[in-house]
């Protein structure tokens, strides 16, 4: 039996129901992603599998079914939970199974796909409206799996990072002594996605179809969401659209605030360069898994060279901050 | 001697040869491999060309010491740490990172908004 068919057998086992692989959506670092058909009787569903490839510094599946089931509940676009195993026995790893949402889901696709102006603005507020739902679900409801992050906390865990990258980055360092030395008011923490942006989301013709990934989802300010959609990086070289290539910051907050967000500046500024320098930490700790001969993967070898435009993203939010 | 073609010549020449010759043959996860490699012939070729005699000297300047770029870049990293020089800092470390964005993605720097 291939490897493939082991998972198939598994997976089947997992939803009770026969389940063939039809496809792979893609193979990332942390885990694959299957397109699968659950065949019961005469119908056939379409799904998705998620299996994870390691269990490194991802949230338990478990974890993750709990949230997805949190955020369709708070009114967020999310597939829905179909099974889920915190140990599937050919990979002796996580698995969750999920419906499968029709829709684009490749940046440039998302991009193309967009008719006019009024499509990006319209989807730059829906994902407003999406991160102001997400951020009602407080701290008491998340899983309690998840990490409980202050700002200093953030910082401290960023500097544990850094500190053991086999190369020195000064533009980082001075990057994290700006986030101590110019520090913004804390909010009640909620649940953060964390990575929702122009990647890890479908977009179909009315828009925002489901928000995808949560594996790096954690309890803190949720000010920190907003700032990582608006990340240069993810608008794939459209950079006169801030929100994914897309939309307007005002799109994004106006469907913020109006879904009952409360919006902070200082906050959003403060994330922006955090997350600029949580981004060139791990595209130099993916350069350091291949200089180290952990992979021969010449994509992470190529995440090196990416580090410098989130050095001068870091510099220049930091040059151009608000000064109070 | 130097021989010919040069490094940055061979360099393009792969790089166009992946383009052109190589990927319209692959489909999928080798042709984006390809393009990768494609990419990366170019960084190389820029980096060859790169020059950091600026930043060295700017180092030297304030932080008033000798040294290679690797052991200046890591008095400062220790400095930053501890809460030191950040203001004085950050115009040499915006010009270091704009000119290794440019080796990386030429244009990168031509617009942030």
């Amino acid at each position: 039996m291939t490897r493939a068919e082991q998972i198939a057998t598994d997976l089947g086992e997992l939803v009770g129901a026969e389940v063939r692989i039809t496809g792979m959506a893609s193979v990332g670092a942390q885990r694959a992603t299957f397109f699968i058909d659950i065949l019961d009787g005469t119908t056939s569903t379409p799904a998705v599998a998620q299996v994870s490839a390691s269990v490194l510094g991802s949230v338990p599946a478990s974890a993750e079914a709990d949230m997805l089931r949190l955020a369709d509940r708070a009114g967020v676009p999310v597939p829905d939970v179909i099974a889920v195993s915190d140990d599937l026995p050919s990979v002796g790893a996580p698995a969750l199974v999920v419906s499968r949402v029709e829709g684009r889901t490749v940046p440039r696709h998302i991009l193309r796909g967009l008719t006019d102006e009024a499509a990006g603005e319209s989807l730059a507020r829906q994902c407003g409206e999406a991160f102001a739902r997400l951020h009602t679900i407080g701290e008491a409801q998340a899983p309690a799996s998840l990490p409980r992050l202050s700002h200093t906390a953030y910082v401290d865990d960023l500097e544990a990072k850094l500190d053991v990258l086999d190369n020195v980055r000064p533009a980082v360092r001075a990057g994290l002594a700006w986030l101590r030395a110019n520090p913004v008011p804390e909010a009640p923490i909620t649940l953060v996605h964390a990575d929702f942006r122009n990647g890890n989301m479908i977009v179909d013709d009315n828009g925002l179809a489901a928000v995808l990934d949560w594996e790096l989802a954690q309890v803190t300010d949720p000010m920190q969401d907003l700032a990582w959609m608006c990340l240069r990086s993810w608008r794939f070289g459209n950079d006169a659209k801030p929100v994914g290539g897309f939309g307007s910051v005002t799109a994004l907050r106006s469907g913020y605030e109006a879904a009952g967000g409360s919006w902070r500046d200082d906050a959003v500024h403060w994330w922006s360069v955090a997350r600029c320098a949580w981004w060139a930490i791990g595209l130099a700790g993916q350069a350091a898994a291949f200089t180290s001969g952990l992979t021969d993967a010449i994509m992470l070898a190529a995440s090196g060279r990416r580090v410098p435009e989130l050095e001068y993203d870091l510099l220049r939010l930091i040059a151009d901050a608000p000064t109070d | 001697m130097i021989d010919r073609p040069d490094a940055a010549l061979l360099l393009e020449a792969m790089a166009a040869t992946l383009t052109d010759k190589v990927m319209p043959e692959l489909s999928g996860r080798a042709q984006h491999q390809a393009r990768i490699v494609a990419n990366l012939c170019r960084v190389v070729a820029r980096d060859l060309a790169d020059d950091a005699t600026d930043t060295t000297a700017a180092l030297t300047a304030l932080l008033g010491t000798e040294g290679s770029l690797d052991d200046l870049a890591a008095t400062l990293d220790h400095h930053l740490a501890a809460g030191e020089l950040l203001d004085e800092a950050l115009p040499l470390l915006l010009a270091d990172a704009a000119r290794r964005a440019e080796v990386a993605k030429p244009g990168y720097t031509d617009d942030t908004s």
